[in-house]
């Protein structure tokens, strides 16, 4: 458990700007792969989160091979051992779930489902997937009918809708207690993987100090003149447009688009083409959520890209995929075990070796030399209310950037 | 009038079939019009969350009288623009004797078989920001010309998108009314020294008027309820601010409610208009007879080829070429089991398209019926009816029904009730019925008026019963009609996406669910194989639309 990963989280956030996130890639690795060894689990930094459960099985049974979960390619070749609750240590999975899947991860979710079921004989999930806000629309009116015993969205906004209309079961201190509070403000719904905004820059034209610390100057940084680039149609632009206008106020939001546009930014239709062409250097930099840029890295390992994050401000902001357990469902002793399940050291290596995605739980670091989520400096800002995008795309229309 | 006691008798059998339909055809009509109209209730029920005031605010709101300003004119140019290109096209093909008529013919048709979704996403792949034209321009050191490339986005390009991909509408029921079309008519017009474009004027486009507005009510109608194109080239029409009012939850559930209503009411506005264009004697796809090729190109005949080549370019070749692109360049990323294409979602699609294709024709036949043998208040209210699911935004006729399955049941009829319909593969069916049914009433309406009723009425005088002479005689008559309109719900039924992916059974993945899951993912590569195989397999039914026709 001595690999370098572990002096990083503990240097400062300054630290970690300097070192290149991306480019020390399996840097961290030489420790080599850390095989199967900790089916025993619970080492390390796992001690705090154990949480009471534990009643295992066999952990023969649980053969719950690390590395299953573990994804391949060159991000995730060379981690070592994480911390955090190992599945052999949560209570056994048995019986029949329906999960409502909302959003975009559909495919991945369901992979890890099967990883479940695999695991256990007895478990049998039953995903459904839809949009993330039709699926919480569906909930909503199928009301206490609803055949979900647990809705797993890749949006806090349509997981805060349907518990705002009471229909999400309060989860079990054990349940939520791994992970910090900013993911789950009540105790209706938990942080599974989070994403950060992040600013992705080309490395032989920019280095890390060129860029502010506050993504309120950028329309006046002079790298990024002619040559940044944004998604504004992408859902997690918009949502960091909406967070600046609950932050700044309507008309510094104003201001910063029209002053981006001034600027010359260029746009695309979703932010892995912005992450792109930062890499092939059409760009020197972009406004992109931070695993487009480990994408690109992953396909094209030498690729001068490098990214950077901004503090305090909607340019930092961390959203999450998160789960409820619902309260019509007649399951709910297994859907918390389930959800425990998602916060598992396995589960969390799986979202971050998978999709790049942010752990939840601190003593599972995220790829790529990203900085822990501890260190980086999120907005204070309520997640649920990222979902009122209307005034967003009004002012986003009225200055013409939509 | 009757001469004799006999011949009165022999007369009034004859004109026994042309009376109203008998009341079991009445009833089965009229409930047949209520099924369908039952799931717009639920609008009603939520649009009671919200105070009147707020109601009154919203409705005056300038956001909304934009709305409705963008939706009109988008369905104006769109449906103009539809029949501009549809029109001329059918007449090419059927009545002239340009080169490869059949070919022609079945690429005009196909464009109806690409999603609009993937065609408006091409669109913007291809001319977008970023995209594949400006970049190759920019290649070959043509960077200049991009400053003068009108934008993709907003009411052109929506509109450009949805004319290519729904002017076949207009296209197909044309062509019919064109095929069934007295061809001994134009030459007495032409022995009469009228020019083609004037005997055109002025007696083939009167006959074939009503066909042209069934085909521009449906590509309206599309237009109003398509939510992928408006969404993805960024203009505000009711469907695409419905579904941000519905992403926002809150108060934006009812906001959604009542653009719903208002979206309603420019439907039914719409019906009125078209019903006073097109009078009663709308004919429409489906009753094909051999038509000769009337008129002679001379030596227009191969530049005339080029109009439906240039077409194609924009309907076919530009999609399907973006699509391969996708294939070829898609990228490295995650891959795993949870992505891969199984060909069991294509069986899945076919099946539930067939069911709904059969059920849709079943539900159209007294509708259709009904409306072809009587000129009442009640015969026209019903047939119009079945239309207003047609514009509903798939989202929000799923959101219905929805309530109505689930919680509804429950309440009322407890929770076995709601376990058995709700999430069902007859209630997935049901609810394409409610968006489809015009589409094949359309068909078979024109086709039940297509049937001569002396023949019926000599059926029942050799001793048939009404039943019998329906079975015998007007069923094999209207089958071609019946199987045009179920064709066509069949192709529109395998891409319609939001209702599928709301309401289908847990564990049933269909071809458009899939291409849905990966391209959410973003991987767009893999969305390309199913998005062929669905344009592939949708145009298999293209066949009974254009066959038995161009043997000539």
């Amino acid at each position: 458990m001595t690999d370098d990963m572990h002096d990083d989280t503990t240097s400062g956030r300054r630290v970690y700007r300097r070192r290149k996130v991306l480019a020390g890639l399996g840097a961290a690795g030489a420790a080599g792969l850390a095989g199967c060894g900790g089916l025993g689990g619970g080492d390390g930094g796992g001690d705090g989160n154990s949480g009471g459960g534990g009643t295992g099985g066999s952990e023969d049974d649980i053969g719950a091979a690390f590395d299953e979960f573990r994804g391949s390619g060159p991000l995730a070749e060379g981690r070592g051992d994480v911390g955090g609750t190992r599945i052999a240590d949560l209570p056994n999975l048995s019986g029949e779930l329906t999960i409502y899947l909302g959003g975009g991860e559909g495919g991945l979710y369901r992979d890890l489902l099967a990883k479940f079921e695999r695991i256990y004989p007895d478990f049998t999930a039953t995903p459904r997937e839809s949009g993330s806000a039709d699926a919480a629309n569906t909930i909503i009116n199928e009301g206490g009918a609803t055949p979900a015993d647990v809705f797993w969205s890749v949006d806090a906004g349509a997981l805060a809708a349907v518990s705002a209309e009471g229909l999400s079961a309060e989860l079990p201190s054990e349940v939520v207690d791994p992970v910090p509070e900013a993911f789950h403000p009540d105790e209706t719904w938990v942080g599974t993987a989070g994403r950060a905004r992040a600013v992705p820059y080309n490395t032989e034209e920019l280095s890390d100090d060129d860029i502010p610390d506050s993504v309120m100057e950028f329309p006046e940084v002079e790298g990024f003149r002619d040559a940044i680039g944004w998604a504004p149609t992408y859902g997690a632009f918009q949502s960091f447009v909406t967070a600046m206008r609950l932050l700044e106020g309507e008309d510094a939001t104003r201001e910063w688009l029209q002053g981006m546009l001034d600027a010359g930014v260029t746009e695309y239709n979703n932010e892995f083409l912005v992450s792109n062409s930062v890499a092939d250097g059409a760009l020197n930099g972009g406004l992109a959520n931070h695993y487009y840029a480990l994408r690109v890295q992953a396909a094209r390992p030498d690729a001068p890209i490098d990214l950077a994050f901004t503090s305090g401000d909607a340019g930092g902001l961390i959203n999450v995929a998160g789960a409820s357990v619902l309260s019509a469902s007649r399951n709910q002793e297994l859907a918390f075990d389930f959800v425990r399940h998602l916060l598992s050291a396995e589960a969390q290596e799986f979202f971050a070796t998978r999709t790049y995605s942010y752990p939840m739980v601190a003593d599972i670091p995220p790829v790529g030399g990203l900085p822990p989520v501890s260190e980086l400096n999120p907005p204070s800002i309520d997640l649920r209310e990222l979902s009122d995008i209307q005034p967003t795309l009004e002012l986003m229309r009225d200055v013409g950037v939509l | 009038m009757a001469p004799g006691g006999g011949v009165g008798r022999v007369r009034g059998l004859l004109a026994s079939d042309d009376d109203e339909p008998n009341v079991a055809v009445v009833l089965l009509a009229a409930g047949v019009a209520a099924a369908v109209l039952s799931p717009l209730l639920w609008l009603f029920v939520s649009a009671a969350d919200l105070s009147v005031g707020d109601a009154v605010g919203l409705v005056a709101s300038g956001t909304t009288t934009d709305v409705l300003v963008n939706s009109l004119a988008l369905v104006t140019l769109v449906t103009g623009a539809s029949i501009a290109l549809g029109v001329p096209l059918a007449v090419l093909t059927v009545q002239t004797d340009l080169p490869f008529r059949r070919l022609w013919t079945v690429l005009a048709a196909l464009p109806l078989v690409v999603p609009s979704y993937i065609g408006a996403f091409a669109y913007v792949s291809a001319f977008g920001p970023s995209g594949a034209l400006p970049d190759l321009l920019a290649e070959y050191g043509l960077g200049f010309v991009n400053a003068y490339i009108p934008t993709v986005y907003g009411l052109g390009g929506t509109a450009l998108v949805l004319t290519l991909f729904t002017y076949p509408y207009v296209f197909l029921t044309t062509r019919a009314s064109l095929l069934s079309f007295d061809t001994t008519q134009l030459e007495a017009a032409r022995t009469l020294n009228h020019s083609y474009p004037r005997a055109f004027r002025r007696v083939i486009l009167p006959q074939i008027a009503p066909g042209v507005t069934a085909g521009a009510l449906l590509v309206a109608l599309y237009t109003l309820s398509d939510f992928g194109t408006p969404a993805i080239m960024r203009f505000d029409v009711f469907t695409r601010v419905i579904y941000v009012e519905l992403n926002s939850f809150g108060v934006g559930r009812a906001n959604a409610t009542l653009l719903s209503i208002q979206l309603l009411a420019v439907t039914a506005v719409i019906l009125a208009l078209e019903s006073r264009v097109s009078g009663d004697t709308a004919a429409g796809y489906g009753t094909p007879s051999s038509a000769k090729r009337v008129v002679s190109l001379g030596w227009l005949r191969w530049p005339a080829a080029g109009i439906p080549a240039f077409v194609s370019v924009f309907t076919l070749a530009l999609p399907v070429g973006i699509l391969t692109m996708w294939l070829v360049r898609s990228g490295p990323g995650y891959s795993g089991g949870g992505l891969a294409f199984r060909p069991e979602f294509a069986t899945n699609s076919a099946y539930v398209a067939v069911l709904t294709a059969a059920a849709t024709v079943l539900f159209a036949l007294p509708v259709a019926y009904y409306a072809g043998r009587s000129d009442s208040l009640l015969a026209r209210a019903v047939d119009r009816a079945t239309y207003l699911g047609y514009a509903m935004p798939g989202v929000v006729l799923g959101l219905a029904l929805v309530f109505f399955s689930s919680r509804w049941l429950l309440e009322t009829f407890g929770a076995g009730a709601a376990q058995l319909v709700y999430q069902s593969l007859p209630l997935l069916v049901f609810a394409y019925v409610v968006r489809f049914l015009p589409q094949a009433v359309g068909s078979t309406r024109s086709s039940v008026l297509g049937v001569d009723r002396d023949l019926v009425g000599a059926a029942r005088l050799l001793g048939a019963n009404p039943r019998s002479a329906f079975r015998r005689v007007t069923l094999p008559l209207i089958s071609p009609g019946l199987l045009a309109g179920a064709a066509l719900v069949f192709l529109t039924t395998m891409k319609e996406l939001d209702t599928t992916l709301i309401l289908h059974p847990t564990g049933f993945t269909t071809i458009v669910t899939y291409i849905w899951r990966v391209q959410e993912a973003g991987y767009y590569g893999r969305a390309a194989l199913p998005a062929l195989v669905l344009v592939a397999v949708s145009g298999l039914s293209m066949i009974p639309l254009l066959k038995g026709s161009d043997d000539a």
